[in-house]
């Protein structure tokens, strides 16, 4: 699942999640809580293959790379439609296969 | 927030990197000894016996007994959950010096650097560098399930597709970022499996066109089969000694001229278009004293081929972004303007976990040792070697690079 963190002491955001913040050691860190947070689209893959069966039947797969505003960067699904450069919403916390839309 | 950020770059330190002191020279360390336990498809040896092959290949060649060997660097992913330490016990060694190097694809280069600065401080006098892994049904889906925790928690539950699906993303931003296209990629991937066809160590080495190489079935997009490397199972090694060893021994050696490692490079990038060889190409070759213009044998990290161009591009041979430009200005076979990946690389060779880290050096060693037999680069004099490896979430972080000469 996809949540950002937030320190408390420098504000900086972060993804993947961490014990510490990566930017200035800090431990007071808080998971937002916004439900959707918007974010570009820096690459996109269409995957043919997967080393997992539950994916495989699903195949292909549109995954993306994506740069939140807050400044983090996320791997998630991404609509079929969506393109590089595209301002997209991220869903947090949602785990179905639909995480950008 | 990018008041923050930039805040946060601060504190990283990277605008201290261009100050650091200049590194020591490398003066009187010999390289030598190139060796390979031959890569298969799959096996149902484990990784320890891939790296005891390598050992005993390698005190053959130096006419060594293990006694004589008192430094060892070790790399394997499927030594697990084995490292360097129990390898020792494994195969009845007592080293003074012992490395532990889970850097991947840089690891070839990182060893040597470990095993070089040992032996100038005599901490050491003969360090064995060892790399290899086991391949079976199994062992490839668990290292991929599990191999980082930012790639097991971030990565992994999004489909699944390991290294190829973060590669495809890399390549995708960077064919939009560079005007880079499939072609230019196929150009690498061809003239490798050109060079492939005359090294009988390689897997692949059916003939492979442009236009196959295009027919490709897709695997992750833009990324195709003959984008990707096959894993493999084997294991490479060298060694490293004082010059005056080398001599007393006979045996052929080479020296190092430079060589740099970086961790981590670029973290504020938002996606991989540049690894670490842009922060320390400068101080290779300036420790080398030649430049790109001067080196007709380049060996990269060829995992996928838009990572070859970032290598390119990163230790100078072009131009940041210039990447296709250079491919298509040049021809990577044996007999080429640019000999490149002469063996095959390992898209033609096979990856074997890794001793991928290694095949680059091995191979540059034997080219400029005179033993690359039916694929021999006539006169070269230099080589640039160098490695990537680790993506540790959505980039590579370990980079290194060398400049190897003839003695």
């Amino acid at each position: 699942m996809i949540r950002l963190q937030r320190c408390a002491d420098c504000g900086a955001a972060q993804y993947p999640p961490r014990e510490v913040c990566g930017a200035c050691l800090s431990d007071r860190l808080a998971s937002d809580s916004a439900d959707s947070l918007p974010a570009r689209v820096l690459a996109r893959t269409r995957l043919h293959h997967s080393n997992e069966p539950r994916f495989r039947a699903r195949l292909p797969l549109t995954v993306g790379l994506v740069q939140f505003d807050a400044g983090p960067v996320a791997v998630c699904f991404l609509a079929e439609t969506a393109a590089q450069g595209d301002a997209v919403q991220v869903r947090i916390g949602a785990d179905d296969l639909l995480e950008a839309a | 927030m990018p008041q923050r950020l930039g805040g946060a770059a601060r504190l990283r330190g990277h605008a201290r990197a261009e100050t650091v002191v200049t590194a020591h020279s490398y003066d009187g360390v010999a390289l030598c000894c190139p060796v390979t336990e031959p890569y298969v498809r799959r096996s149902e040896h484990g990784a320890a016996w891939f790296l005891a092959r390598a050992l005993r290949r390698l005190l053959n060649a130096g006419n060594l007994t293990k006694p004589d060997i008192d430094g060892l660097c070790v790399s394997s992913f499927t030594l697990h959950p084995d490292t360097a330490v129990g390898f020792t016990q494994y195969v009845g060694m007592s080293p003074r010096v012992l490395e532990w190097l889970p850097m991947g694809g840089a690891c070839g280069v990182i060893a040597l650097r470990r095993a070089a600065r040992a032996v100038q401080a005599g901490d050491a006098e003969i360090v064995a560098c060892i790399a290899g892994d086991t391949a079976n049904e199994t062992s490839f889906r668990a290292l991929l399930a599990d191999f980082s925790s930012f790639s097991r928690d971030a990565v992994y539950p999004y489909g699944a597709g390991g290294p190829n699906a973060s590669f495809a993303l890399i390549a995708d931003a960077y064919m939009r970022a560079t005007g880079a296209t499939r072609e230019d990629f196929g150009t690498i991937a061809v003239a490798q499996r050109a060079n492939a066809r005359r090294n009988p160590l390689a897997l692949l080495r059916n003939e492979m066109t442009m236009a196959q190489y295009l027919a490709a079935r897709p695997i992750a997009e833009p990324l195709h089969l003959f984008d990707c490397v096959m894993p493999c199972a084997g294991a490479d090694g060298f060694l490293v000694m004082p010059e005056a060893r080398a001599r007393a021994r006979n045996l052929p050696f080479l020296r190092v001229l430079g060589a740099i490692e970086r961790h981590n490079a670029f973290p504020d990038d938002p996606v991989q278009l540049r690894g670490g060889w842009a922060m320390d190409r400068d101080a290779l070759w300036g420790q080398a004293g030649i430049g790109p213009r001067d080196v007709r044998l380049v060996e990269t990290y060829d995992d996928y081929p838009v990572i070859s161009m970032l290598q390119f591009e990163g230790l100078g041979f072009c131009a940041p972004g210039d990447g296709p430009g250079f491919v298509r200005r040049h021809d990577f076979t044996i007999e080429g303007s640019l000999p490149h990946n002469t063996g095959g690389g390992q898209l033609s060779v096979g990856q074997a976990g890794a001793a991928g880290g290694y095949l680059g050096l091995v191979e540059a060693m034997r080219q400029l040792l005179g033993e690359a037999e039916g694929r021999q680069v006539a006169n070269a004099r230099h080589a640039l070697v160098s490695g990537f490896g680790m993506i540790n979430y959505d980039r590579g972080l370990c980079t290194s690079a060398a400049v190897l000469g003839r003695a």
